[in-house]
């Protein structure tokens, strides 16, 4: 391997982070406000609501790739010419941050329902009969009753965003040092036949991949008597 | 609208709210519920209320309505000249506004938070309420002696201790209204017996509007100047708890407890065997003996004697074991199936005790309403709390 395959691994590696990262810090606050509603209130057309956030989760990846494309490809209704203004996000980096978004949201959301439902809402009750309103309330007992939970939501998303392939590479491309993530470098080093690239490669996937499963599995376990207990 | 018609102030003795317009609470409620509809109107300006039903009659719905965690009511309430909820004007103050200190049946502390965060919780209304915080939090913490506790997680709680912190957090808050959610009901019969001179305390250190709901008469009787009592959602008798937990119609709801007195009653001296006590709160009433107690000579306690535990003789009896023969006027006499429910006076100071007797013996005994009589009681049967 010579150094401009090592340096453009680590680009890969580096810029699938930042983009994983971005991606979460996109999806976290809207997911986990969507979440609370499913967990919390009963409200027309939420059955439909959780269904669709939840497609991406089954759909074939480039499915949903393509499903992107079309909506912002020039004719599309997010596209250039319809909007009069160009997004800038086919083959560029904010396709990959889009796409690592709507691939990462259901888990993110489904997480973070799984984890509002555990808190027992007479907690919340309790906190407003000691004079905390609904925001006060939701800062100060239900997030913190259901960190763990959260921060599951937060990692199973984020590593969901890091192996991200088909749907970014309909939308995006797998442009070396501008749209390559560490999925698609793997399989552009392992077509080319750069072996030792896509072995460093996958060692770091499998150090990521590893560590996340671990720190979720602790955090779930933890999850299942959290709320509850009083 | 008016604020609430209670203002704190700190009193030689403790937290004192003073009545700034004695308007007490105000119900008139009524809600669709699955078995039956709930239909209440009460008025009360007792400082502490009790309200008495059997499980299932709607007690945790009345209290949950009134502190403001339940909707769907029609009807109104209000609170100290306040208006808390009236459907037809479309109020609903929301629970945070309504100044109330609830203490829930299950406790509900705050798992996240060490005990002194479930006590500081509501730290900002009390400020907001001109409190001194330190100064309550000192007091609710020597009344309620939590201080060993307050570094420990609410996980690490023994159920009396959890109680105990539940209802330190709600006095922390400044309430103007105390909701107790069935004190005891989730400790076993020894426990119970422990947690109840807490509640005296509080009742008696922090001079504040309670409403006590429970299925344990002899607690009510124990806290509450009146008790009301439901059943399926509707007031079935109201007054004092004596005279509504003798009443015919209540006795059913009972049985399982069967009738207590309770008496509060002071420590005089204390023998080889026996605890002498005086009864009544300031300790001028007649002088009972019970088994030997760990209490302080001068420490004000509550005794327990079962209404089927007292027998009733014309004369001062001699040669008998039982320890205590105290003088009796007999007030009241009714019929109650195969038993007779006696009300009868021992002390001006005191409410009237429930005795129950065989209606054959009250006949061979010849007894009228009026008649003095002698109530005979073992010193075993004198529980002390």
């Amino acid at each position: 391997m010579n150094a401009n395959e090592a340096e453009a691994a680590f680009e890969a590696v580096r810029n699938t982070l930042a983009w994983a990262g971005l991606s979460m810090l996109i999806v976290m606050i809207p997911g986990c406000l969507l979440a609370y509603h499913l967990a919390r209130s009963d409200f027309f057309g939420k059955r439909v609501i959780s269904a669709l956030v939840s497609l991406p989760l089954v759909m074939p990846p480039t499915a949903a790739g393509y499903l992107l494309l079309r909506l912002f490809a020039d004719n599309g209704p997010l596209g250039r010419k319809t909007l009069g203004v160009d997004l800038g996000i086919l083959l560029d980096w904010k396709g990959v941050v889009l796409a690592c978004s709507l691939m990462s949201m259901p888990l993110v959301v489904r997480t973070a329902r799984l984890s509002f439902e555990g808190v027992n809402p007479r907690f919340e009750a309790m906190s407003r009969t000691l004079g905390r309103g609904r925001m006060r309330t939701f800062c100060t007992v239900t997030l913190p009753l259901a960190g763990r939970g959260l921060l599951a939501a937060l990692i199973l998303g984020f590593t969901r965003a890091v192996g991200e392939f088909g749907a970014s590479v309909v939308l995006a491309g797998n442009i070396p040092g501008r749209t390559q993530t560490l999925a698609s470098a793997i399989y552009s080093a392992q077509q080319a036949g750069r072996q030792f690239q896509a072995d460093i490669l996958l060692c770091v996937a499998l150090f990521l991949g590893f560590v996340a499963i671990y720190a979720s599995e602790r955090l779930s376990l933890a999850l299942g008597n959290g709320g509850r207990r009083g | 609208m008016p604020r609430s018609g209670f203002r704190w102030r700190l009193g030689t003795e403790g937290v004192v709210v003073e009545h700034v317009n004695s308007m007490g609470l105000c119900i008139d409620l009524r809600l669709p519920l699955d078995r039956f509809c709930m239909e209440l109107r009460h008025e009360t300006r007792r400082r502490v209320t009790g309200i008495f039903g059997i499980s299932g009659s709607g007690k945790t719905t009345l209290l949950e309505l009134i502190a403001g965690l339940r909707g769907g009511a029609t009807g109104r309430i209000a609170f100290g000249g306040e208006l808390w909820m009236d459907s037809e004007a479309g109020v609903f103050l929301p629970p945070e506004k309504r100044n109330i200190g609830y203490v829930p049946q299950e406790h509900l502390l705050f798992p996240h938070l060490s005990v002194k965060g479930n006590l500081e919780f509501a730290r900002k209304r009390a400020l907001e309420r001109g409190l001194d915080f330190a100064w309550v939090f000192a007091n609710v913490t020597e009344v309620l002696e939590l201080g060993p506790l307050l570094e420990r997680r609410a996980g690490e709680l023994s159920g009396g201790e959890k109680q105990r912190v539940a209802l330190g957090r709600a006095l922390c808050s400044g309430p103007s209204l105390l909701l107790l959610d069935e004190p005891t009901a989730s400790l076993d019969s020894a426990l119970r017996l422990r947690i109840l001179p807490f509640l005296c305390k509080v009742r008696d250190r922090f001079d504040l509007p309670m409403l006590v709901v429970s299925h344990n008469p002899m607690e009510l009787q124990a806290l509450c100047e009146e008790v009301v009592a439901i059943n399926s959602g509707r007031i079935v008798a109201s007054g004092v708890p004596v005279e509504v937990f003798s009443q015919d119609t209540m006795l059913s709801g009972m049985q399982s407890y069967g009738l207590q007195n309770i008496v509060p009653c002071v420590v005089e001296r204390h023998g080889a065997h026996s605890s002498y006590l005086r009864a009544g709160k300031s300790g001028d009433g007649p002088c009972l003996c019970a088994p030997f107690c760990g209490h302080r000579v001068g420490e004000s306690v509550l005794i327990a004697i079962s209404a089927s535990e007292i027998l009733v003789s014309l004369s001062a009896q001699h040669g008998l074991s039982a320890r205590n023969c105290i003088p009796a006027r007999l007030l009241r006499m009714r019929n109650v199936g195969h038993m007779m429910s006696l009300l009868v006076a021992i002390h001006h100071s005191l409410p009237p005790l429930a005795v129950e007797l065989n209606p054959d013996a009250a006949d061979e005994l010849a007894l009228r309403e009026g008649s003095d009589i002698n109530l005979i009681v073992k010193s075993s049967s004198l529980h002390v709390c």
